[in-house]
């Protein structure tokens, strides 16, 4: 696959990607994956002036960087092509902080808020129809398929573009993706959320009616907590206060 | 329970500890998947599914974004998914009501121990400053492995954690629950559901999305109804 994209260091540095956040931290944010995702594919700097260009390029890829982890591999892709094309240092500077905002805003609509609900809620779905492990053969299935394909597609698309990585991002499909998202995920979530019922082994009828209406009740009760408290928080609160009354019952 | 099923689930957690952040992002670590792996390390897999299903539904409000700080699930979902499997049987909302509290309180402990990891990783990148500003490439495979192994040590005391207090809790609920079991059934789905509901109308609640929500809520509704009946 290497030789035939032409990419140096194409697969260490996919293989790479996949621990972009590793070193996670809340001074360079991703910086330190992103140096050590295009070590591979700088190593033809090595060659050039006695190795300086190569420390040169790699502590500039280390410094701070932030975006939503799949689609990091755009951006790792066309710093490390401007890095192979001795473009001036400012300029690269300037490229890495210009895709900072898209990329993050990007990612985080397309997967957090669309991708992964939607096949989160297709996986309850299964489970509520007694699929069993298939449940999560298939969301596994379907979210890596998006996944995996967005670090591949970031990757090459980035080494391609180098300093006009900006094409790739108002890639059409990517925009129709985006456009698509958000419509599916609402309705399979919305689909998937009643359904659960079915899964809830009740003891009577009239259980159903009243687990609806106490997590509409519940859901209500989490609005309204929303700035001091997450659902989390709040769920933990209220079961702990069941489980002492439910051990504490007279 | 043997030591090597203790292993096992230490591992399954650890694992999805990693999945979160660290390596590789693929879901592994979504309590649908975590419950269900732990599940096969307790060895009985459709009984962790159903735990990590249910906890599935509070984790539809955590969006793993940048530097928020958000609930790990992954190691909580995996002790709880073999809990679940060790205790066999069929489903008792009152233990379940116990393995919740722990696993709830669990992800949200697992979000403030990876604050710390990110604190201790970038102690060490000051460390290593010079070294890394110099383009050394050891120093940089240094912080990044070093954070893996930080990440990795922080799931795996998580994951052993949330097993053996939540199977103390647990068992201590079930012998001593007295109220009637619909209270239990009844916050089980409440709590979980209502959560997902509030998530669900948090993201898609706005514009468009809002028209589509309803639309599969009708849906998600009419296909309730007709399973019911039959």
């Amino acid at each position: 696959m290497v030789a035939r994209l032409g990419i140096p260091g194409f697969s260490a540095t996919l293989a790479r990607l996949f621990m972009i956040q590793a070193a996670w931290t809340y001074e360079r944010m991703l910086g330190v994956g992103f140096g050590f995702a295009a070590e591979p594919m700088l190593r033809g700097l090595k060659r050039v002036g006695d190795g300086r260009a190569f420390r040169e390029a790699l502590a500039r890829e280390s410094g701070f960087f932030n975006a939503h982890p799949y689609l990091a591999s755009l951006a790792v892709g066309a710093a490390a092509r401007a890095e192979t094309d001795r473009v001036a240092p400012e300029k690269i500077e300037r490229l890495r902080s210009a895709l900072v905002g898209p990329l993050g805003s990007l990612g985080d609509r397309l997967i957090w808020a669309g991708w992964l609900p939607a096949c989160a809620a297709i996986g309850l779905l299964l489970v509520a129809f007694s699929a069993g492990a298939w449940a999560v053969v298939v969301f596994l299935g379907l979210y890596n398929l998006m996944h995996v394909w967005l670090r591949v597609w970031g990757l090459r698309a980035g080494w391609r573009s180098g300093v006009g990585v900006a094409g790739a991002l108002a890639s059409p499909g990517l925009r129709r993706a985006l456009e698509a998202v958000a419509p599916v995920a609402a309705v399979a979530v919305g689909i998937a959320l009643p359904s659960v019922m079915l899964w809830f082994p009740f003891h009577a009828g009239w259980e159903v009616g009243a687990g609806a209406a106490a997590a509409l009740l519940f859901a209500a009760v989490v609005r309204l907590l929303q700035s001091r408290a997450t659902g989390l928080v709040a769920a933990a609160a209220a079961l702990t206060v069941v489980l002492a009354l439910g051990v504490l019952w007279p | 329970m043997t030591a090597a099923s203790v292993v096992a689930v230490v591992g399954v957690g650890t694992l999805a500890g990693l999945d979160l952040v660290s390596v590789p992002q693929a879901m592994l670590s979504r309590p649908l998947v975590a419950g269900f792996l732990g599940g096969v390390a307790g060895g009985r897999p459709l009984a962790g599914l159903a735990m990590g299903a249910l906890l599935e539904l509070f984790a539809f409000e955590t969006l793993p974004v940048g530097a928020a700080r958000y609930p790990d699930w992954g190691p909580a979902a995996a002790a709880a998914g073999a809990l679940a499997a060790l205790r066999g049987g069929g489903w008792d909302s009152a233990w379940m009501v116990g393995v919740m509290v722990v696993a709830l309180l669990a992800a949200w402990l697992g979000g403030l121990t990876m604050h710390l990891a990110r604190r201790l990783n970038g102690a060490q990148l000051r460390r290593r400053q010079r070294a890394l500003d110099a383009g050394d490439p050891r120093a940089l495979v240094a912080v990044q492995w070093g954070g893996l192994a930080r990440d990795a040590l922080r799931a795996a005391a998580l994951t052993g954690l949330t097993f053996a207090v939540g199977q103390r809790v647990a068992h201590a609920v079930e012998i001593g629950w007295r109220a009637p079991r619909p209270l239990a059934d009844i916050a089980v789905v409440g709590t979980a559901l209502g959560v997902a509901v509030w998530s669900a109308v948090r993201l898609f609640g706005v514009g468009a999305p809002r028209r589509w929500l309803g639309v599969g809520a009708l849906a998600g509704l009419a296909v309730l109804a007709v399973a019911m009946r039959w």
